[in-house]
């Protein structure tokens, strides 16, 4: 044997001669592991499934909107060749689906009541429930089915405050481009309810033709196009892409970060707020490790101290020392892979219902909350916490082991 | 420098801090052993051998005086070149349980000849050959715990020896051993005193031991208290 091999074949030997201690630390290095996956994951997973909700609340992941539309959405602001673009933006591999909407605020009211709210107009012949959180989350009726239905869908709590009913009357109105009151009669439809009391308190959807009309929009206005993409971290770089793609003059291309600023918000304070909890539960761990590995150092001070009365290099018992956190870090990673891949699984596939933990009507910056918690990993991170649970393994090694390389070699000539 | 003594120690005096006392551990003790010597060093428990052995052995310093190993004064070496002298110029044996514990016999004599950056098959002829010398042949294969404290000390000769040093420094190295296994390993180590002409210089309570040695240095309280050479 040789220099490196003899070292790691000598480190190996050494972990594994006090084997119950060996399998407690790396249970600990494995148990970071699985917190920082954990952690990881299940925040991932809340953040794309909270993004995915808001982009089918009306935005899409990527936005083709008139230009300056979200610092002060006005009915005249609009686009016009819908369908053009709309084809235009399918074509890009990244984009999934597209859909054109039409966004106003409008009067809803019964003989009795009224209360303000928004009116999306949607096509039901591109939208559907998986691009559409009201459609997924209708519990009465049914969406309209042609673009100029007199049917509308609104939320349940509107329904509640205006006391209406599926096949009740409701009168929306509002003001069109020139700035002319109008008013329309609709048909209850349908009836959603999101979880979320602000959405399902104050929005009502209508077949988009309708709303063109109403608001004397030309039949290739509307006033933006939701694209929706598989991976919503990509939408950055798609917005650019699509962008030199359609080059309009009028309109710009965003990324949900920008459209949907508040929740972009939340989620970054979320995750900032993660990651300075994962790197004390890091700290907590390495230190217990540390613990360790310096107390198998200081019991063996006798052997270091032969090694090195013996003539070896002290670089060389540091690199030794060291050796054992390394295989110690290759044991947790093992360890812990083992126990993350059976419960990523179910934490994928099933997870956990924490409805009876959420309060009634809780929302995230106006997103409804998914009740089950789940995890999802993407590779990046994956790699980023191995890496960084190694490191960290490695990093707690290196004070015993520079303790090691400092004992006076005068130590062997004790007795014990 | 060849005809000099190979090792030289002058006026040299130890003293240990404990706490607020001073431990005088050797007290201007002045010596020099010529090369291919078998020296005892002799003298009651706490008279100062093994602070002796360590101060020969580069592994302490004294508080005063002089040492020289084969002409060359320790307190001109820096640490790096201690380290690389007592690899390659010094070989050690202490009381006891100074093997590798993980490592087998073979690989516990190899070790220092590895340190060296020795070739594999040149180490493997020396290493196999010092074991068949000290009696070990067939134990290779065998851990420390797995050997009798005779074996483990046999194999920490071999380590010593299998070098070619200097010098081999020896801290009581039949202490722990009964009367028949202390026999033989004396005998193995005459035999390499005489056939290599390695000096030995190594400290012993032991009345049988001191029989077998050429020159007796004896030590009370840190000082010399009698040199004696025989034949
Ligand atoms: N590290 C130390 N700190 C303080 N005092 C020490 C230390 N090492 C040795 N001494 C003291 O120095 C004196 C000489 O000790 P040393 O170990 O050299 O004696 P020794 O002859 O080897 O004894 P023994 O036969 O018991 O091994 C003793 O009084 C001992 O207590
Ligand atoms: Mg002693």
């Amino acid at each position: 044997m040789n220099g490196m091999k003899r070292h790691f074949s000598m480190a190996w030997r050494n972990i594994m001669r006090r084997r119950r201690r060996t399998l407690i630390t790396a249970a600990t290095v494995a148990g970071g592991l699985l917190i920082s996956l954990t952690f990881t994951g299940t925040a991932d997973w809340s953040y794309a499934n909270m993004i995915d909700t808001s982009a089918k609340m009306g935005y899409g992941h990527v936005t083709v909107a008139p230009r300056d539309y979200f610092e002060s959405p006005t009915i005249n602001k609009r686009i016009h060749n819908c369908d053009a673009i709309r084809e235009t933006v399918l074509r890009d591999g990244g984009v999934v689906d597209a859909v054109v909407r039409i966004f106003g605020q409008g009067m809803f009211a019964t003989a009795s009541k009224s209360v303000g709210g928004t009116m999306i107009g949607i096509d039901p012949a591109h939208d559907s429930a998986q691009r559409n959180v009201f459609i997924s989350a209708l519990k009465e009726g049914k969406l309209f089915t042609g673009a100029d239905d007199p049917e509308v869908v609104i939320g349940m709590k509107l329904a509640e405050k205006l006391n209406l009913h599926i096949g009740k009357k409701l009168i929306y109105t509002s003001a069109d481009i020139n700035g002319e009151i109008f008013s329309g009669m609709a048909r209850v439809g349908g009836i959603f309810r999101t979880g979320a009391e602000t959405v399902d308190g104050g929005v009502i959807l209508l077949p988009i033709d309708r709303l063109r009309h109403a608001l004397h929009y030309g039949p290739q206005d509307a006033t933006l196009i939701a694209a929706f993409i598989d991976d919503q971290r990509r939408a950055p770089e798609i917005s650019s892409r699509l962008a030199t793609r359609l080059r309009l003059k009028n309109a710009e291309i965003l990324p949900w970060p920008q459209t949907q600023a508040e929740l972009a918000g939340l989620i970054s304070i979320d995750h900032a707020s993660n990651v300075l909890y994962q790197f004390f539960v890091g700290l907590l761990v390495a230190a217990g490790i540390l613990d360790t590995i310096l107390m198998s150092v200081l019991e063996r001070k006798h052997e270091f101290g032969v090694m090195l009365a013996v003539g070896m290099d002290p670089k060389k018992l540091f690199l030794l020392v060291l050796a054992e956190s390394f295989y110690i870090g290759v044991l947790g990673l093992v360890i812990g892979g083992l126990i993350a891949v059976p419960w990523y699984w179910f934490m994928h596939q099933t997870g956990i219902d924490l409805a009876s933990y959420i309060p009634e009507g809780y929302d995230a910056g106006g997103v409804p909350l998914e009740t089950v918690l789940k995890m999802r990993l993407y590779w990046e991170s994956l790699v980023v916490i191995m890496a960084g649970v190694f490191s960290l393994t490695l990093a707690a090694g290196l004070y015993p082991a520079w303790k090691a390389s400092r004992i006076p070699p005068v130590e062997s000539m004790r007795g014990i | 420098m060849d005809n000099g003594p190979i090792i030289k120690l002058e006026n040299v005096t130890k003293v240990y801090h404990q706490g607020k006392i001073n431990v005088t551990a050797i007290d201007g003790f002045s010596v020099a052993v010529d090369k291919g010597d078998f020296t005892a060093l002799c003298g009651p428990s706490g008279s100062g051998k093994t602070t002796i052995l360590n101060i020969v052995g580069a592994l302490d310093v004294p508080t005063a005086g002089r040492v020289t190993l084969e002409g060359n004064d320790l307190a001109d070496l820096s640490r790096t070149a201690l380290s690389t002298m007592r690899r390659d110029r010094i070989g050690f044996v202490f009381q006891a349980y100074n093997l590798i514990p993980v490592l087998t016999a073979y690989e516990n004599a190899e070790f220092v000849l590895a340190l060296q950056g020795m070739p594999e098959r040149e180490r493997r002829a020396r290493v196999m050959e010092m074991l068949k010398e000290v009696g070990l042949e067939g134990l290779e294969n065998r851990r420390p715990e797995e050997l009798s404290g005779g074996q483990q000390q046999r194999v920490a000769i071999a380590r010593a020896m299998v070098t070619q040093p200097a010098v081999i420094l020896a801290d009581e190295p039949t202490a722990n051993l009964d009367s028949a296994t202390a026999a033989s390993l004396l005998s193995i180590m005459e035999h390499l005193n005489i056939s290599h002409g390695i000096t030995f210089l190594f400290s012993t309570h032991d009345q049988r031991v001191m029989d077998r040695a050429r020159r007796i240095i004896t030590l009370r309280d840190g000082k010399l208290a009698g040199d004696e050479r025989k034949g």
